[in-house]
């Protein structure tokens, strides 16, 4: 007997969401788990492996300093990335909140155009600017300032900067949101029981905004520490992160088992500390942030 | 403590917030801003100071049949991407947010990962699991991983638009008589156009910015746009490739702007939804 | 991509005949090949519509533009084939490309001689030649089709041109006779800290730093030291480059003063007026190039294709485009002033004056000498 369909029937829900969900389990799950299953594969050489089980690329991983070494730069270089994120989107995303100006709308449109711009082309557009034909090598040996252009290009430096360049819009959004959700008669109240602006927000705003920048600041993290563009445009190669790391060892050294073994490192790692901001902060504001 | 000095201070301290600002914003645009002036650059390398000005390096990326097939091929993928992402991710965000049942709060969860796993891992596990079951790698492949990519975005925000839309005008619709799908299609859907053109244009964007993900996917000899760049890079950056950076721009940031202008217009025409409306 | 629907189908259905798939298997592989096909039919369209093409990947730049100039155009002209080009900086990366996709997306490949053949030969990505179809190899220098033969009797590849790994330096920094005087040593000059480039490549990393330790770089004993230069370099280098375009570019602007350098490349940079001077040091790292037919492949175009380059006006055409030497006898084919002139060039037409790598020697090192050297460059 088929029973009836009522309004919000369940099982049209399913059918609503079947695509999706097929996409999620075919395109992201099962390839993250045959992923994981291909760490226990032998490596025998170049572009060949068999399904023989083995620990060996696990232990590899675990005992060769290379490849712990890269992973804590890779978060080191992700933290600083997410931090100075964090101190420049703040003023951004506080100013244009605050701000009385006429065309807000427009410095909001312009933190969005970013995202439009091909990523590729805002990371190399850098060497336009570092380069030693750049625009500040130029106008420093112009001014007479250098006589030998500076080397700004292809170091940690540049690596960052760029990131930062890519990550800056994420960061000053996801702050934007969380001010934008705050009840302004809270500050309006505070300064009327007598608070300075400073004190009504360092009480007030501040903390009220914090799960914005959380969240940003794990977006930044995150998108930082996975990255394998940036560095390869911008770094030598041994500014290299944990993603070109992967590449390699997948593309040029074709050795699959190690290179999922990788892969599955970085996932573990990296959704270890989505898990502890969910954990304390939920997962909504991270929606409200990319939903922009 | 003195008023005025309070005053001063937090001036001052607006004053600061106003300058980091358009430092973060000149910091945003001064790259870009740079590769479209030199793209104009006479000299055949691309730096300054410039020599003069000239078009040649636009007449040059015209002639040149790898980058208009990379353009073409992006074109495709990007268009493909965007219709069924938001055909299948408007439908999703209908059911999360109207419907009850179980797995919703797993289900809305799972469908933003995508956006927050690194593109690497991404890459890595579609292509061991082709390798896996034997497949090589096609078009039809490099497709869906982009529909994969753009999917949470396209779901965010038009759940975060349909959560506006009050359920009342649907079950209204229904209690005159109308089926379930032209009360979705005569009321739902037109409240939902911003979301969905917003959507549609954002996976537009997503798909033909994709780099990383698409390094792994891409059947063998197809270069997409990002990619192509990326291997001209290679080389070293010229001109040709500022110019070619500058077209890229006007169409990824022209499509959107005027999108959304023709929205805005549609929508101050009709009259309806809240009048604050983002262009996204 | 450039594999026609009905050909994929075919293979399919050989498969099957032959047994190695089930035929449910073969059953969804078609249909998904059908689905594929009709999904992606807006820029399959054109694949499909071609008459006939031949693919072709090289290594880009002035080496590729002459190839283009006066062999494929040509030929393309005179038979209808379009020859659809493809570029690499480096050849392991295209190694991969090939081993990850179908037979017949990579069909011809300018590839580096025998130590890259090996390669190809034990990944059994080849396919083999009727060298009847190609007459114009009677031309061919025989110590170069040697090494080939002795890893392949049957061949899949013919030697098109050869060319050195020397220094090259710029002549306004650097004089012609320091640079005599020290020669490989320029590498690890520590006056030139941050202008030193090189390739980014395995062997020519292990090569050098083999002539800068004294050792023989095809008996190796001691690979610390090896390692230790590659280092040395390392951190003097400003960037390793991983194209001939952009060892060009980077010498050309004088961001780089002294590097390792392709002979051709090198003689272009002399011809466009560049102060770049060359030198073959002792041990100079030489190899050949060869024209290389990949499994799956439409055999009678590609040969019919190399036949066409290898013909002596069309092979001189190239060379003096190229910068790189022939793989014609000179002792058969009258050569031009130009070419003997290039760099690398032997008269003698036995080879003896070069010395090159030993393929198979390579080859057993090869696995942990990449890893070795993508860590190094990584800094490691």
């Amino acid at each position: 007997m088929k029973r009836r369909w009522t309004l919000y029937d369940p099982r049209l829900a399913w059918m609503l969401v079947a695509p999706v969900l097929l996409l999620l389990i075919f395109f992201l799950i099962l390839p993250i788990a045959v992923m994981a299953g291909y760490t226990f594969f032998t490596f025998v050489t170049a572009g060949v492996e068999t399904s023989a089980l083995t620990t060996a690329n696990w232990h590899e991983f675990l005992t060769d300093s290379y490849y712990s070494g890269f992973l804590l730069k890779t978060l080191r270089v992700g933290a600083i990335t997410a931090l100075l994120c964090g101190v420049l989107g703040y003023f951004p995303a506080y100013f244009i909140w605050a701000t009385t100006f006429r065309h807000k709308w427009l410095l909001l449109l312009l933190l969005i155009v970013p995202f439009w711009i091909s990523f590729t082309i805002r990371t190399f557009s850098w060497i336009n600017i570092l380069g030693e034909q750049g625009v500040i090598n130029v106008a420093l040996l112009k001014m007479g300032i250098i006589h030998e252009p500076l080397q700004m290009l292809y170091n940690e430096g540049a690596v960052i900067l760029g990131m930062l360049h890519f990550l800056l819009p994420y960061m000053i959004l996801n702050v934007y949101v969380s001010l934008e959700s705050i009840d302004r008669t809270l500050i309006s109240a505070a300064r009327s029981m007598g608070c300075t602006s400073a004190q009504a927000f360092r009480e007030v705003t501040l903390p009220l905004s914090l799960p914005g920048l959380a969240a940003g600041l794990l977006l930044c993290f995150v998108l930082a520490a996975g990255s394998y563009v940036t560095p390869q445009l911008l770094g030598s190669g041994r500014d290299a992160l944990f993603g070109n790391l992967i590449y390699d060892t997948i593309m040029g050294e074709l050795n699959w088992p190690m290179g999922a073994t990788l892969s599955i490192v970085l996932f573990i790692v990296l959704g270890f500390f989505a898990a502890v901001y969910t954990r304390y902060m939920g997962m909504s504001q991270i929606v409200k942030g990319l939903g922009g | 403590m003195n008023r005025a000095r309070r005053k001063q201070e937090g001036r001052w301290a607006w004053r600061l917030t106003g300058f980091v600002t358009v430092c973060v914003y000149i910091f945003m645009f001064a790259p870009i801003v740079a590769t479209v002036v030199l793209s104009f650059n006479a000299s055949m390398f691309g730096g300054f100071p410039m020599t003069g000005f000239s078009l040649q390096w636009y007449g040059k990326l015209m002639a040149n049949e790898q980058v208009l097939a990379a353009f073409r091929t992006s074109l495709w993928i990007a268009l493909v991407t965007a219709i069924v992402t938001t055909a299948i991710g408007v439908t999703t965000a209908f059911a999360l947010v109207r419907f009850e049942f179980r797995g919703k709060q797993a289900l809305s969860t799972l469908v933003i990962l995508p956006a927050l796993v690194p593109e690497t891992i991404l890459g890595v596990g579609l292509l061991v699991l082709i390798k896996a079951v034997d497949q090589p790698r096609t078009m039809l492949l490099l497709v869906l991983g982009h529909i994969l990519l753009a999917v949470p975005y396209v779901v965010l925000i038009a759940q975060a638009r349909m959560i506006g839309i009050r359920r009342v005008y649907e079950e209204a619709a229904l209690s005159l008589g109308a089926s379930r799908f032209s009360s979705f299609r005569e009321i739902t859907l037109p409240l939902l156009v911003p979301a969905v053109v917003g959507g549609a244009l954002l996976a537009f964007t997503i798909s033909f910015d994709n780099t990383s993900a698409s390094l792994f996917w891409r059947p063998a000899g197809v270069e997409t746009m990002p990619t192509q760049i990326l291997s001209m890079l290679k080389i070293s950056i010229s001109p040709e490739i500022n110019a070619l950076g500058t077209v890229m721009i006007l169409v990824t940031v022209g499509i959107p702007l005027v999108g959304g202008l023709i929205l805005q217009s549609l929508t101050k025409l009709r009259r309806q939804g809240e009048p604050k409306e983002e262009t996204q | 991509m450039k594999l026609t629907t009905t050909k994929r189908l075919e293979r399919l259905h050989d498969r099957y005949a032959n047994g190695d798939l089930s035929r449910r298997t073969f059953l969804t592989l078609t249909a998904a090949a059908a689905a594929s096909a009709g999904l992606s039919m807006p820029w399959m369209g054109r694949a499909l519509a071609a008459v006939q093409e031949v693919r072709f990947d090289g290594w880009g730049g002035t080496v590729q533009d002459a190839i283009d100039k006066f062999a494929f155009q040509p030929y393309t002209g005179k038979t209808k084939i379009k020859v659809v080009q493809g570029t690499f900086g480096d050849e392991d990366e295209i190694i991969t490309k090939i081993k990850t996709a179908k037979p017949g997306d990579y069909q011809v490949i300018h590839s580096s001689g025998v130590n890259y053949y090996i390669k190809y030969v034990n990944a059994g990505l080849t396919s083999e030649i009727n060298e009847a179809n190609i007459p114009n190899m009677a031309n061919v220098l025989q110590p170069m089709i040697e090494p080939f033969r002795k890893l392949t009797p049957k061949l899949s590849a013919v030697p098109y041109d050869y060319g050195t790994t020397g220094i090259a330096y710029n002549t306004k920094v650097i004089s012609p006779e320091e640079a005599k005087e020290k020669g490989a040593a320029l590498l690890l000059d520590k006056k030139y800290a941050g202008k030193v480039g090189g390739y980014s490549d395995m062997t020519t990393r292990v090569w050098y730093a083999a002539l800068a330790t004294g050792q023989d770089p095809n008996n190796l004993k001691d690979m610390d030291a090896i390692w230790a230069k590659v280092r040395e370099t390392r951190d003097l280098a400003k960037k390793f480059w991983s194209s001939g375009a952009e060892l060009m570019d980077l010498l050309s602007k004088g961001e780089i003063v002294v590097t390792d350098a392709w002979s051709g490349r090198v003689a272009a940079l002399q011809d466009q007026g560049h102060p770049i001077g060359y030198l073959d040091p002792s041990g100079s790292y030489a190899w050949m190039e060869d024209m290389l037919i990949l499994k799956g492949s439409p055999m009678a175009e590609c040969e019919e294709l190399i036949n066409f380059m290898l013909d002596p006006a069309t092979s001189i055409a190239v060379a003096e485009g190229q910068s790189y030497p022939p793989s014609l006898d000179p002792t058969k084919v009258k050569l031009t002033e130009k070419i003997e002139k290039l760099p690398a060039f032997d008269k003698t037409g036995t080879m003896k004056s070069l010395t090159f790598a030993d393929p198979t020697y390579w080859a057993t090192n090869e696995d942990a000498w990449t890893k070795q050297w993508n860590r190094i460059s990584k800094g490691a």
